[in-house]
Formats: C-alpha cells, structure tokens, sequence
C-alpha cells in the first residue's frame, strides 16, 4: 500500500478522534453528561471517576492533544515526522490500553466513546507502525523501493 | 554476453539485492530502537504521572488526618428521624430508594451535590423519604466498608456514616477501607469504632440486608450504581429516570410522583 493511502486513511481516523476527544471536552467543560447509547451510566461514571484526569488534565483534553499532535505528525513530511507519528500513536495505544483495563477492573463501567478512541488508536497505531517500517524514505513499499 | 560474463552480473545482482535487504534490515532495526526509546520515555512520563495522581487522590482519614466534613453532614442531617437503613419522616407518603456503591464516585458526587437538595426540599418537609441499599461490585473494599454502613444502621447512623465516607473516598479497590479509616469515619459518625472493624461485621443480620440488596437490584434491572427506585410508600417503586446527576433532572423526575 502507498504511504499516500496509508497516510489519507490515518488522517481520516485522527480527524474522527479529534471529534470523539472534542466532544468529550466540550460536555466536560460544559458540565454536560456525554451522551450513552441505550440510557446506561457507563459514560457518565467513567467520565466522573477519578481516573477520568490525569495530573489534575481532563483525559478528554490529553486525547484531544494526541490526536491533534498525531494528525500535524502525519501531515510532516520525512521519516522523522513518520516516527513521531509512530511513537505517539504507540504510546496513545499503550495508554488508552491502560483506561480500557481501569474501566474493566477498577471502575466496573465501560464508556463507548472511550471504546471508541482505543479502536481509533489501535487502528492508528498499526497505520502508522507501517508507514515507518514498511515504507522507503521516498513513501514507497520497501520490497518495490530501494533502502 | 558469454557465459562467464552472465555469471558475473548474476554474482553482481545477488549481491546487490543481499546488500539491499541488509540495509532494510538495519534501517528497520534502526527505526525500530528509536521507536522503542521515544515509546519508553513517554512510558516513563505517563507512569509519573499516574503515579502523582494517585497519590495526590489518598483520602485525608486513612492517612490519619481528621475527617472531612463533618458539620456539613450534620448540618445536611439534623433534625431528620433515621431508623436503620430510612431517612425522613416514617409516614412520607413516597419513598426514593437509592442502590449505591461506597466505592463509586459517581455515587459520591450524587452524595455531596444532589443529596443535600433533595433532603431540604424534600426530605425535611416530609413530603419524601429515602431508602439506602448498598451494593458491593466494585470489589472488597465495597464489602468491607457496606457492612460497615449496616453497622451503622442498626445505631440509625447510617446515612451519617456514608456522608462521611463519601466526603473521605478514596481511591477505587486500592485497599483504603482500613479499621483505622472505619473507625474514624464511625466515630466521626456517632457510631462506637467497635461495631465497624472488620472482625465485628461479620454477623448475618449485617450480611442479609446487602444479599438482599444485590436480589431487589436484579430484579429491577438495575445494573449501575447509582439507580433509584421511587414509590409510593405502601406499593412498588419504580425505575426513577434522571438524565444527569443535578437537582433539576431529579425535581423532574421526583415532584410527578409527589403529586400523585
């Protein structure tokens, strides 16, 4: 696959990120319950628990920045730019990784916008690991590309 | 091109190509390390970070600071008749039962943001009394301290006790709910701190009341903490529907069944 697809697909899916993270910050501020597919609580307590900040930073605004500091990554050109991509979106994965065991474990709850980013993190994460290993400095499959 | 010629750009194109897979191959090694390094210092940071928050979230009365709280519980409390797990007038003509998890901060912020407002304006006019069934999903420490609260409710302190355990909530499951937390929250409370330690909350009469918590839930559907069931005091109550955890949203949904 070229890295223009490669690339065209991640944007895509950080761009949906950003709305989900978007969204979650603006009821947050608002003081607004996000809304819950099927009238369940699950939303609202993960949202309300104490893990919903990190450091004192609503989890919603620290997705927010991911997303956007993995979109401005993505539009970068050159392999420094793929990597960071890369290392944001692992680490973004490893860490939504760590909300979905607390929602399973600890909280008891599952919110569907947080299932939501960790799919759109998973997804980006394997995007953008590909971009960086399987693509020539030039966006070229290696196999077709010289090293 | 002879024979011996083709051989040699043969020999040249192998090379070539296993020269170009060893570049790949280095090059991806390469990425791969730094991949690896950048991912384990963000690693390092967000672990410190989890690690602050989680200390900064310690309740104040486990670690031996006085209990939080305490006028404004019984400010929110006085005057109002308890008996066992009831608050409010015994002959309110409806009442609101409420499934909560000690554990929950969900049920915490109900506690300390909306609970005060309906006891004001509903509670303490006797239009309205409240039922407490406590759950104990969320792992042991739910169960340490839900007996806890039943111990309280055979003082009719209850609801003083659970104030005050909101107000000094600490961290889900991370073992917070220690005798020394218990017994200064119960004595904060009005309770004697020797009903709540754990080796004396054993007994069934304090067991029964939570099994029998955990069958009326099921039955109801409910699958959260907190749920609500409203009624009227001599019939079944019914699935209170609230769209948010503020006084609006439960007015709305709580004075219909005032009027009925």
């Amino acid at each position: 696959m070229s890295d223009r697809r490669l690339r065209a697909g991640a944007l895509a899916i950080a761009g949906i990120g950003i709305c989900v993270a978007g969204y979650l910050t603006y009821v947050h501020y608002a003081g607004l319950q996000p809304f819950c597919a099927g009238g369940g609580h699950g939303c609202e307590r993960v949202q309300s628990s104490s893990y919903a900040k990190l450091a004192g930073i609503p989890v919603a605004v620290l997705g927010l920045a991911g997303y956007v500091a993995i979109a401005a990554a993505l539009l970068a050109p050159g392999e420094r730019a793929r990597l960071a991509a890369a290392a944001l979106a692992v680490s973004g994965f490893g860490f939504s990784a760590y909300l979905t065991y607390l929602e399973l474990v600890v909280i008891d709850a599952i919110c569907q916008w947080c299932v939501t980013s960790a799919v759109l993190l998973t997804a980006l994460m394997v995007l953008a690991v590909w971009r960086l290993l399987l693509l020539t400095d030039d966006g070229e499959p290696l196999e077709r590309g010289a090293a | 091109m002879s024979s011996r010629e083709k051989q040699k750009e043969r020999a040249r194109a192998e090379r070539e190509a296993r020269e170009r897979a060893a570049a790949r191959a280095e090059r991806r090694r390469r990425l791969l390390l730094q991949l690896g390094a950048v991912v384990a210092v963000a690693a390092v940071v967000i672990g410190g970070l989890i690690l602050l928050s989680q200390k900064k979230d310690e309740p104040n009365a486990s670690s031996g600071a006085a209990v939080a709280g305490v006028a404004d519980a019984r400010a929110m409390l006085r005057g109002i008749p308890q008996a066992g797990t009831s608050l409010g007038d015994p002959k309110a003509p409806v009442v609101l039962t409420e499934f909560a998890d000690l554990q929950c901060p969900f049920c915490r912020d109900y506690a300390l943001n909306v609970l005060p407002q309906i006891v004001e304006r509903y509670v303490r006019t006797g239009r309205l009394r409240l039922e407490l069934r406590l759950r104990r999903f969320i792992g042991p420490d739910s169960d340490v301290a839900g007996r806890a609260a039943q111990a309280a409710a055979t003082r009719n302190r209850m609801w003083n006790f659970i104030d005050l355990f909101y107000r000094n909530q600490g961290q889900e499951n991370s073992g917070y709910v220690t005798d020394a937390f218990l017994s200064r929250i119960a004595t904060a409370a009005g309770v004697p701190a020797s009903l709540v330690v754990k080796g004396n909350t054993t007994a069934a009469a304090l067991e029964k009341p939570m099994e029998m918590a955990e069958s009326e839930a099921q039955a109801a559907g409910l699958e959260s903490t907190p749920s609500f069931l409203i009624g009227p005091a001599a019939g079944e109550g019914k699935a209170l529907d609230v769209q948010s955890l503020d006084i609006d949203a439960f007015a709305k949904a709580i004075e219909p069944e005032l009027k009925r």
